[in-house]
């Protein structure tokens, strides 16, 4: 195996992915872009009836910002799954902080690394999970 | 099946298209940096809002009184898109009671029908009933 395949360690941990705070504007563009348009996400009035202090920032937005997480950690493997659980919202405002550890190596089932997206609370916003394998043949860049 | 499980016709698959375009402002707006062809990974949320699968999931919702509440999502693939390329996308998908849920199961193949990967969408459903108003401690 030449050194730019070699497999992380467990315990390793990515370098912290500071995302945001994102304004209107950008949740507007991510609704536009994405088909999102659930007004949670754009509507102030809406998301205070409902107990936000301001709109919460759509998941999948701060869900989708872990490619750049794992690409800027480890670009020369290939993520073959990213999946999370969106806990508690981050605000639109909030800054959201990415970050993850190495759990579990093999050849066989590849790197699998637990992630997690804090905002200002104490509780993660998002508990999420990715899986890496070395590039295929035809995956390379 | 259990009767708290049902499983929710989402019609025949569809032909979906990753445009190039469209791949380059979702990756600017979720901070990804694309490399050469490829599309972001969580591209596939553009399709989960395309107009024939967002009015089912509000026909569902409405016949719950309930709001859709995003509660997870998983990607996984064997190849990674490509933009310009076109995939078929199958969605199976199924009602859950306790909890109320939608979980959407999205197959993703291409033109040779091998599969490219899998999306898994899970919204919880809030009934509206149980949405805390303005003013409540």
């Amino acid at each position: 195996m030449s050194a730019a395949a070699a497999l992380p360690e467990v315990g390793e941990r990515l370098p912290p992915l500071e995302i945001g705070p994102f304004d209107a504007q950008a949740l507007t563009r991510y609704a536009e872009v994405s088909g999102d348009d659930n007004p949670l996400h754009l509507d102030d009035a809406l998301a205070q009836s409902i107990g936000f202090s301001a709109p919460p920032v759509h998941g999948m937005k701060l869900l989708a910002a872990f490619e750049r997480l794992l690409a800027s950690w480890r670009g020369d493997l290939f993520i073959a799954s990213l999946g999370g659980t969106f806990v508690q919202p981050v605000l639109r405002g909030e800054k959201a902080t990415l970050t993850g550890r190495v759990l579990r190596v093999s050849p066989e089932e590849g790197v699998f690394v637990r992630l997690y997206a804090h905002g200002p609370g104490r509780a993660p916003a998002i508990i999420a999970d990715a899986t890496l394998r070395p590039r295929p043949g035809n995956e390379g860049p | 099946m259990s009767p708290e499980i049902a499983s929710i016709d989402f019609g025949p698959p569809t032909e979906v298209f990753v445009d190039a375009a469209v791949a380059e402002r979702f990756a600017r707006e979720t901070g990804v940096e694309l490399e050469g062809d490829r599309a972001p990974l969580a591209y596939p949320a553009v399709w989960l809002a395309e107009p024939r699968l967002r009015e089912r999931i509000a026909q569902i919702c409405a016949e719950a009184d309930a709001l859709p509440v995003h509660e997870s999502q998983r990607f996984a693939y064997e190849t990674a898109l490509r933009q310009g390329a076109r995939y078929r996308l199958a969605v199976a998908a199924r009602r859950e009671a306790k909890p109320s849920r939608l979980l959407l199961d999205a197959t993703l193949s291409d033109s040779a029908g091998a599969v490219v990967g899998r999306v898994e969408t899970v919204l919880r459903l809030v009934s509206r009933a149980e949405l805390p108003k303005k003013g409540d401690a």
